[in-house]
């Protein structure tokens, strides 16, 4: 009981600790939700509970107050909801949820109001499952009805989510089932997980590259530990038989997974080698098979409990066994609508030698994390809830899985120092949520998420995650250089974003001696970025404010000043300086469109004497940059520029390559202190397709690149990825055109040359980056060859341009390999070949799910063309 | 199937409070005139929606401020920055519109109630931008919420501006 006490303390401590910032409160109550910082969330049905709890510790005047009684269903819905996050005993919680629910089970309304949260509560609160089993293991031994329902009802949804692929559902719908293993005849789930295997068999015969069958290894080898923890030593042998098959599969190697490195595993002593999670996973329950199957994290639940808290409201029988449900394994499996790629273990702090997270051939890590994964990304519509079940992580393990909350990282190391199963719950958690922004190729959910999440994670215990969070930044900033390059730059995303809901905090004075390296160092450049970032968010002043004097000089004073960037036809000796006054006028003036083809005719003259071979350069770049001196004031006053000169920049881009590449000159020149709005620009133009992707290509390799300098930009690589994500986008909005049912033949016809032309078009800019950036990773770029032989480019400044010209390629590679599994022929054709096969009841929910994307696709055609 | 599942948590990608008694309003008012046909209901009108008001931005928030976070959550089809209704200028308010109905909903749930420029701001879900809703619907041109205002908010004009008025007078 002592224990417990100490953790309601604890709570109310985090509470008070919360309240560090009143301040900021904008004053006005209705918007107070949104404005308070510390605000805690507590489910609607969380509310009662406290109160409850403190009016029957310390009961008022009882007559006065006259008892409320709450009705059965509010009450089993409340107490199912916060299972296991009360300081009760979770057991005991169990055991009376079981009785109350027996004792209204004939009322219908009941029974299947709480089984709908009971199936519910599996799927969105992972965390809880083995709670929630524990009711219809205790409700065995006083009504078996109830746990026979339970099995029924959550049956129904593990079938359903089976036959619709739905993987993650599939896996915590099953854990359930794990967690029932004692009142099962003969193998129970075993079974199950012996005919999954055999799929996974023939998934694997068919196909030698196949994902679906990983991602089933990877849900049974999660599945063994919580069966063997309830289930007990009588299916050891079972699970260990299952184990010697798997592991072939579990140790496989797939090519694609060259490509999902987060870590350069050639570069020495960085964070973390790559580990496929059910490789990794494999060799946990091996090593835990070999000690006996201890399961130390896994909470577990006593069968003689009942009888303990009141013997004689018990069945007398013994409990009633169950056969296990019999589950269809759809043939051919479906493999579900989101794309499967294998998956890589990451941690930032297992590799380090106290165990303040789980050693990686510590089962409790795969454990601990698929649980803390699971709850971020199906609770992904409130983070405030999220943020409180990580904080109280610890109450949903054994007793003992964890320090104290918030314990500081120096006392952790004298208590638990040699203590290799006592962990630091916030290190666990900033790890689970970094491994879910650096998921490669994709996460599941828009990295803002992970963002989000974070800050409110560090909103609801401020000084117990802080720390954590200061030690993963700079075990990241570390290693930057061996880094995947798209993981820098969600770092660094994620870093500014960060910062700037923080105030800007931050202790850059340790990282000033970073500011002497060669702006080629990666860590120089992320400085860089991050501040340039940063201002985007904010504003120079601002951000200068909050840095330490040396770093300040990395920011433009320029940008201090309220005013637009300079016009360079301001100055008399800029070429074309008149001409260029001129179109700003004449802009301004909205004048005819004759007038402004005289002026530009007027520098084309000039140009044609000076002997420049394309006079649409110098005219174009006077356009565009009038063009953007006159928008300068914000995105709006800019796109309404473009509107009056679209026609002619239009005009361009079909006439001249190089002019129409001179224009993204321009746009960059002129915003070159806030490349962020240059970016932003670009993006526009595209979208105007006055620029195509290509001509954005072309010209950050051909125009800007120099010798490899501008790979270090972090804006360039931005610029690159998000046009190349605009191309990838809309081939994925085609292939999901043509997988809709139903398409009359005629539509096929089109989407399918549209989709064709699209692909070739898509593979033609990626063969473009991918050469140039091998051409500079291997030092074969001319002007990388021409600089270094002349001595303009230093030998180690070669090698940091190689190392990053091979970081590029890795993402190209990678965003090349990926679009071709979901929209190239092969995979297209399979996806048709499945729908045609399904049954019908399938269409309906297809079609929904295709006009949906159907819409999507229209839009980008309005914004394409 | 069943018909609809409720999560056992609430949800942050619901119309908030604010826009629910708007539509209650204007239901009460239709019923007064019976023989209209009646509007499409208000859960309707958002189910698609992929508009967003955003508020309790400071007047001084920019729009590119605006662009740099709010596309993490999709491309930004329409930005429509609110403008006091008499001086023009930005009045801490704003529509953001994108192009598909899931990056609003997402927007509500990772950007609403974060901040940027360092005040925490609102998102709510919107049935869709319409001419004239850019401009602040208060007396002197902001927005009402800046009228009666008794604290000082450097970001949204200082005091309130009926208070601050008084004091000219």
């Amino acid at each position: 009981m002592a224990d417990l006490d100490v953790k309601f303390d604890d709570r109310e401590d985090r509470r008070d600790r919360g309240r560090y910032n009143r301040d900021n409160r904008g004053g006005n109550n209705k918007r107070r939700r949104d404005d308070e910082d510390d605000h805690h969330y507590t489910p609607r049905d969380d509310r009662r509970g406290p109160q409850r709890r403190r009016r029957d510790d310390y009961p008022r005047d009882g007559q006065r107050r006259g008892r409320y009684e709450e009705p059965p269903f509010p009450k089993l819905r409340r107490m199912i909801v916060n299972i296991a996050s009360t300081a009760k005993l979770p057991e005991d919680e169990s055991i009376e949820i079981a009785r109350l629910l027996r004792d209204h089970y004939d009322d219908e309304d009941i029974r299947n109001q709480f089984f709908d949260v009971f199936v519910q509560l599996i799927v969105d609160q992972p965390f809880k499952i083995p709670f929630v089993a524990a009711v219809a293991f205790y409700g065995n031994q006083v009504k078996a009805e109830i746990t026979t329902e339970a099995m029924k009802r959550v049956g129904e949804r593990l079938q359903e989510s089976l036959a619709a692929g739905q993987w993650r559902e599939f896996k915590l719908l099953l854990r359930f089932f794990a967690c029932l293993q004692p009142i099962f005849e003969e193998d129970g789930i075993f079974t199950l997980l012996g005919q999954l295997f055999d799929t996974v068999v023939d998934l694997q015969s068919a196909n030698e590259n196949d994902v679906v069958g990983i991602e089933l290894v990877k849900i049974i080898l999660l599945t063994i530990p919580y069966a063997i923890a309830s289930g007990g030593d009588r299916f050891h042998d079972k699970a260990n038989e299952l184990l010697n098959s798997t592991g072939i599969v579990a140790g496989n190697t797939l090519p694609v997974e060259a490509l999902i490195h987060p870590y350069d595993d050639d570069i020495e002593d960085t964070v973390i080698n790559y580990h496929s999670v059910i490789g990794l996973l494999q060799q946990q329950l091996t090593a835990e098979s070999q000690s006996g199957w201890k399961l130390a994290c896994i909470p577990k639940f006593h069968v003689d409990a009942m009888q303990r808290t009141n013997p004689e409201d018990t069945l007398q029988a013994t409990p009633a066994t169950h056969v296990f449900p019999t589950f269809t394994i759809p043939s051919p499996v479906n493999p579900g609508s989101k794309p499967l790629f294998p998956e890589a273990y990451f941690s930032l702090f297992a590799n380090q030698e106290s165990s303040i997270v789980p050693a990686l051939n510590d089962i409790a890590a795969s454990l601990i994390r698929d649980a803390i994964v699971d709850t971020i990304d199906q609770l992904d519509f409130n983070r405030e809830v999220v943020a409180k079940f990580l904080v109280d992580l610890d109450c949903y393990w054994s007793h003992g899985t964890f320090a104290n909350r918030g314990i500081a990282l120096d006392k952790f190391l004298q208590e638990f120092g040699n203590d290799k199963a006592t962990y630091k719950s916030e290190d666990m958690v900033i790890d689970a949520i970094f491994s879910l922004l650096f998921k490669l190729p994709t996460p599941e959910h828009k990295l803002v998420y992970y963002h989000s999440l974070i800050t409110q994670c560090c909103k609801a215990a401020p000084a117990a995650i802080a720390p954590s969070l200061g030690r993963a930044i700079r075990s990241i900033y570390k290693n930057l250089h061996a880094m995947d390059l798209e993981l820098g730059h969600r770092f660094l995303d994620w870093f500014s974003h960060h910062l700037s809901n923080f105030e800007f905090r931050w202790r850059w004075a340790e990282w000033i001696d970073d500011l002497k390296l060669s702006k080629l160092e990666p860590k120089k450049a992320f400085i860089v970025a991050a501040l340039d970032k940063e201002i985007r968010l904010s504003f120079a002043k601002r951000v200068r404010q909050t840095l330490p004097e040396e770093f300040s000089l990395l920011i433009p004073e320029r940008l201090d000043e309220d005013n637009s960037p300079e016009f360079k036809y301001e100055k008399p000796e800029t070429p074309y300086a008149a001409e260029g006054q001129m179109l700003l006028q004449q802009l301004r003036k909205k004048a005819t469109h004759e007038q402004v083809q005289e002026t530009i005719d007027r520098i084309h003259a000039q140009a044609e004497e000076q002997g420049i071979s394309d006079v649409l350069v110098p005219s174009t770049d006077a356009f565009v940059t009038a063009i953007c001196r006159l928008g300068a004031k914000s995105l709006s006053h800019f796109l309404s520029c473009v509107e009056r000169g679209r026609e002619r920049l239009v005009n361009i881009a079909q006439q001249s390559d190089s002019a129409r590449r001179q224009i993204v000159t321009s746009v960059v020149e002129y915003w070159k202190d806030q490349p962020g709005i240059a970016v932003r620009i670009i993006d526009l133009l595209l979208n105007y397709t006055i620029l195509a992707p290509m001509t954005v290509i072309q010209w950050v390799f051909g125009d800007h690149m120099g010798a490899g300098e501008a790979l270090t930009e972090s804006w360039v690589f931005e610029m690159v990825s998000n046009t190349v994500t605009k191309v990838t986008n809309r081939n994925r909005q085609i292939a999901s055109a043509r997988l809709q049912r139903g398409l009359p033949a005629e539509q096929v016809e089109m989407v399918d040359a549209t989709l064709t032309k699209d692909r070739d078009n898509a593979r033609e800019l990626f063969r473009y980056i991918e050469d140039a950036c091998r051409g500079l990773a291997e030092g074969a770029a001319d002007r990388l060859i021409e600089k270094e032989s002349s001595g303009a480019l230093s030998a180690e400044d070669g090698q940091l341009i190689r190392a990053w010209g091979k970081r590029w390629s890795m993402v190209f590679v990678r965003k090349s390999a990926i679009e071709e599994s979901v929209v190239g022929e092969q995979a297209v054709e399979a996806r048709i070949k499945f729908l045609a096969a399904q049954p019908e009841p399938e269409v309906v929910e297809l079609v929904k799910v295709d006009e949906a994307n159907g819409a999507g696709a229209e839009d980008g055609d309005t914004a394409m063309e | 199937m069943p018909a609809i599942r409720k999560n056992t948590v609430e949800r942050l990608d619901r119309p908030s409070s604010y826009a629910t008694s708007k539509n209650r309003r204007k239901n009460n008012r239709r019923d007064d005139d019976s023989r209209r046909d009646p509007t499409p209901e208000f859960e309707d009108k958002l189910k698609d929606a992929t508009t967003l008001y955003v508020g309790n931005l400071s007047f001084y928030t920019t729009e590119e401020q605006i662009h740099e976070l709010f596309s993490k959550c999709g491309e930004i089809k329409r930005l429509v920055m609110g403008l006091d209704r008499f001086q023009k200028t930005p009045c801490g308010f704003c529509f953001v519109e994108y192009y598909t109905h899931q990056d609003a909903l997402d927007c509500m749930k990772y950007i609403g109630g974060t901040k940027l420029d360092e005040r925490v701001i609102r998102t709510d879900l919107d049935e869709g931008f319409a001419e004239g809703r850019q401009y602040g619907r208060g007396k002197s041109g902001g927005q009402v919420r800046d009228e009666y205002r008794n604290e000082f908010d450097p970001g949204r004009g200082g005091y309130g501006r009926a208070y601050a008025d008084e004091y000219d007078d």
